[in-house]
């Protein structure tokens, strides 16, 4: 049997692991034309600032593939052929035939759509190439932690549109006026790692309050403020219009002004990497037989069982649109989901018929130096919603949010401190009312040790209205 | 304010006195030099004696703490936010001031021992042996005897070897305080939990050892003793001599703190202290444990990186398992660093290990 992964992130090697530890004798291609080894994306950041290195990001040592019997291929897929169950690769490499086959491609940055995105000088911040690219723009170069083992091993089997290609550099280290475009978790990232280097980014959020998906604007009020003091300039409610420069980016428009800039990270969201699968995309790009159905977001239409449109090819991670709890499908672009469903993805590369379903929604992240935990439905509209918000400002400073639909607790916004979401979703899914929830809130505290905890007022908290929500006919207003 | 994350971003390796470039060799040369200088020559005394102070050994009592407060100031702004970092340093602090510096320093002028008193056998290793206990007044040989043998297993059986290698040990807070800068340089790959695991039980056993052959000698022979000689490079040495100049100063000194800036702070304490192996036992027997948040780690490697023995939190963590190394000396940074907060220390009973899953996730058919 021949398993074939198109992708080295999260959901390919989890599936890639799943499929070894229960069938030793078969082989298993992974093609990545991103890196040779595995690494967390998440942590793409800190190998910016210095705090990791390469090595550290990657879970696994680097014998794994060596150990676990994997091919691996660096080279870009260019195409399916389900007919003859092969896959095209760039380069004029010989195609790679498959009997079940994994898309786990991922995600790749969402392009500018002004005048002026492809300058010198803008760029993104998602992948490895990105990273190099900002390393050098503001650093002049990787940290001593090194670059990436073969970083160039791919471009003699890429394409043009690749998000994988190696950017121009304009500042080559010395970026001193940066900009960041787009009001989400990689935006702060970028700024995050920009403050570390010393600079003083200008940060440009379309939206009225930084990211609105999540928080309401109490709570983005903090992060905002914290932002301040480390001398970023909050942009709120400005439109970006055009990014101008000859060559090299010197401003961005916006509808407010002009603002000079040296260095541009665009982070307005990222897509399914997934137009290689597309028919009739002209050189490099080919196909065969009945394709892929992909959603009008660009995902892998898959079912519960992962299991795209076509017999043997199955989908996982950023890349593919999964059936959610009202039934519609999208891609769910999380790190623990894209795990969850590799592995339910190596069941069905095994023949097994395992499903995947997610539970209630959960999530954490730092802002800045701000913890924040979500679990539930929060900022997305519930029917009869009510807000119960305690904003703690003592030995610690905190916000806690609990959403109500009638009497019920439906979900939770946390910021400050830590918490364990697993006792969250179980009072979720109890329908637990607000007074339980208030009576047992200790119990679903993470507070590191000797941390005094949180104390809420039993009373006199008035519950506020809905929250305000941006999201309009994307995420269904029901409970789960 | 107490934020319980990391403050800021370190630039770990964008420094190169921190990540093995030249001036962290010239460190180590440094360090290396002093601690022979210390060990086989009396160079310093006369140094230790124009300060006022009686030997060499109250002189490197004193730089010892300076290298401490200097390092505790470098370890708060880097880390200081946590509150469980804030308190920590600044017992372990003081413990290595007061008992290891003043308190020696002090006693002898009331007609005293200059004992210290945070350090007990079997990593001071000469504490519970006959001669040593002969020499002390019956109340300090019982406070050696009952805290080596009752009161430090016991307290990490109850909250962890941390108690003593995190809280009270000298040499566990020059790690913490004057090796944080180098902490990430311990190596987390197999092959050196496989070296730490065989080395460090090996001392524990020849620490045991020695002082039940110099137990058994004063029991048969009194002072001249026979079974503790054995040959080595030729000659005679007594198990004693032995052990003091292999584990005690070369291991100890020489490598365990001239080699901070190569391989990081922690190679003493997880490779060679015998007190270390021995409450680690305890430990694994006991309460503390690291609680991993279930389905929440990205992996990042943040805990590995910056966990100074070498442990590998992340494969713990993405795998959804609380778990108790023997190894671990509860310094928390792993808790401190995880940007998640997936990760933390507790002293919990062992019945609340490990609570039901939850999330169903895969349904499997």
């Amino acid at each position: 049997m021949r398993v074939v992964i198109i992708g080295n992130g999260v959901a390919g090697i989890e599936a890639a692991i799943t499929v070894r530890n229960r069938e030793p004798t078969w082989s298993v291609t992974i093609v990545s034309e991103e890196s040779d080894h595995f690494f967390s994306r998440t942590a793409l950041m800190w190998v910016h600032t210095g705090q990791l290195s390469h090595a550290c990001i990657e879970p696994h040592e680097r014998d794994l593939y060596a150990r676990m019997g994997f091919e691996r291929v660096r080279a870009r897929a260019v195409g399916l052929d389900t007919a003859a169950r092969r896959v095209f690769l760039a380069g004029g490499l010989a195609p790679l035939p498959y009997d079940r086959l994994l898309i786990a491609a991922g995600s790749r940055p969402r392009p500018g759509p002004w005048p002026g995105a492809d300058l010198r000088g803008v760029g993104h911040f998602v992948t490895h190439q990105d990273l190099a690219w900002l390393e050098a723009e503001v650093h002049g170069g990787p940290s001593r932690g090194g670059p990436p083992p073969r970083p160039d091993a791919h471009l003699s089997a890429t394409a043009d549109d690749s998000p994988y290609r190696p950017r121009p550099v304009a500042a080559r280290g010395g970026a001193r006026a940066p900009a960041v475009i787009g009001g989400g978790l990689i935006g702060i990232e970028a700024v995050e790692v920009l403050v570390a280097a010393g600079l003083r980014p200008t940060f440009f959020i379309r939206e009225d309050w930084f990211w609105p998906m999540a928080l309401d604007p109490r709570e983005s009020a903090w992060i905002a403020e914290r932002m301040g003091e480390h001398g970023v300039d909050v942009r709120l409610g400005e439109n970006v219009e055009a990014l101008v420069g000859d060559d090299r980016l010197q401003r961005v428009r916006t509808d407010r002004g002009e603002v000079d800039c040296d260095l541009c990270v665009v982070a307005i969201g990222v897509v399914p990497n997934t137009d290689w699968l597309r028919a009739d995309r002209g050189e490099p790009y080919r196909s065969g037989g009945q394709p892929v159905k992909l959603d009008a977001r660009g995902g892998v239409e898959v079912d519960e069982g992962l299991t795209s449109s076509v017999d043997g090819v199955f989908a996982a991670g950023d890349c593919a649109s999964v059936p959610w709890y009202d039934g519609v499908r999208r891609p769910e672009q999380l790190w623990y989901t894209a795990r969850d469903q590799g592995r339910v993805a190596g069941r069905r590369l095994c023949g097994d018929t395992a499903l995947y379903a997610r539970g209630v929604w959960y999530n954490s992240a730092k802002l800045m130096d701000v913890e924040y935990t979500t679990a539930g439905l929060v900022s997305v509209g519930v029917p009869d919603e009510r807000n119960w918000f305690y904003e703690e400002r003592g030995a610690v400073r905190s916000t806690t949010r609990i959403v109500l639909s009638g009497e019920r607790v439906v979900g939770f916004n946390l910021l400050g401190r830590r918490w364990d979401h697993e006792v969250l979703v179980r009072w979720i899914e109890e329908h637990r009312s607000l007074d339980y929830v208030l009576a047992h809130l200790t119990e679903a505290s993470f507070d590191t040790e000797l941390v005094p905890p949180l104390e809420v007022p039993a009373r006199g908290v008035e519950l506020d209205g809905p929250a305000p929500t941006v999201i309009d006919g994307g995420m269904p207003a029901m409970v789960v | 304010m107490d934020q319980q994350g990391q403050n800021g971003l370190m630039r770990t390796f964008r420094e190169p006195w921190r990540s093995r470039g030249a001036l962290a060799y010239v460190v180590a040369a440094l360090l290396t030099g002093f601690y022979v200088v210390l060990y086989w020559t009396e160079w310093l005394t006369p140094a230790a004696v124009a300060l006022g102070l009686r030997s060499k050994w109250l002189l490197y009592g004193a730089l010892y703490s300076v290298a401490m407060v200097g390092g505790a100031a470098y370890y708060l702004r880097h880390h200081g936010n946590s509150r469980y970092n804030r308190v920590r340093i600044a017992v372990n602090v003081g413990v290595q001031v007061a008992l290891a510096f003043l308190l020696p320093l002090i006693m002898p002028l009331f007609g005293g021992p200059e004992a210290y008193l945070s350090y007990f056998w079997p990593l001071s290793y000469d504490k519970l042996w006959p001669s040593t206990l002969s020499s002390l007044p019956v109340y300090l040989a019982l406070y050696f005897i009952v805290g080596s043998l009752l009161v430090a297993p016991l307290l990490a059986y109850r909250y962890g070897k941390r108690w003593y290698c995190s809280w009270v040990c000298g040499c566990g807070g020059l790690a913490n305080t004057f090796g944080d800068p180098w902490r990430h340089l311990t190596a987390s790959s197999t092959r050196s939990w496989r070296f730490e695991k065989v080395s460090v039980h090996t001392v524990m056993f020849v620490a045991v050892l020695t002082t039940f052959l110099l137990v058994l000698d004063a029991a048969t022979d009194g002072a001249t003793g026979t079974f503790h000689w054995l040959v080595a490079g030729g000659q005679w040495w007594s198990v004693k001599q032995l052990y003091g100049l292999v584990v005690g100063a070369i291991l100890a000194g020489v490598v365990g703190v001239g080699f901070y800036p190569l391989f990081g702070p922690r190679l003493w304490c997880r490779n060679f202290c015998p007190m270390a192996a021995m409450l680690g036992l305890f430990q694994k027997l006991g309460r503390f444990r690291i609680a991993v948040k279930k389905d929440m780690c990205i992996s990042c490697g943040n805990c590995t990186t910056y966990c100074e023995m070498g442990i590998d939190v992340r494969s713990y963590a993405q795998s959804n398992q609380s778990f108790t190394r023997a190894a671990c000396v509860g310094c928390g940074m792993c808790a401190h660093v995880c940007p998640r907060g997936v990760l933390r220390l507790e002293n919990a009973p062992r019945e609340q290990a490990d609570k039901a899953r939850v999330r169903l996730p895969v349904v499997d058919l």
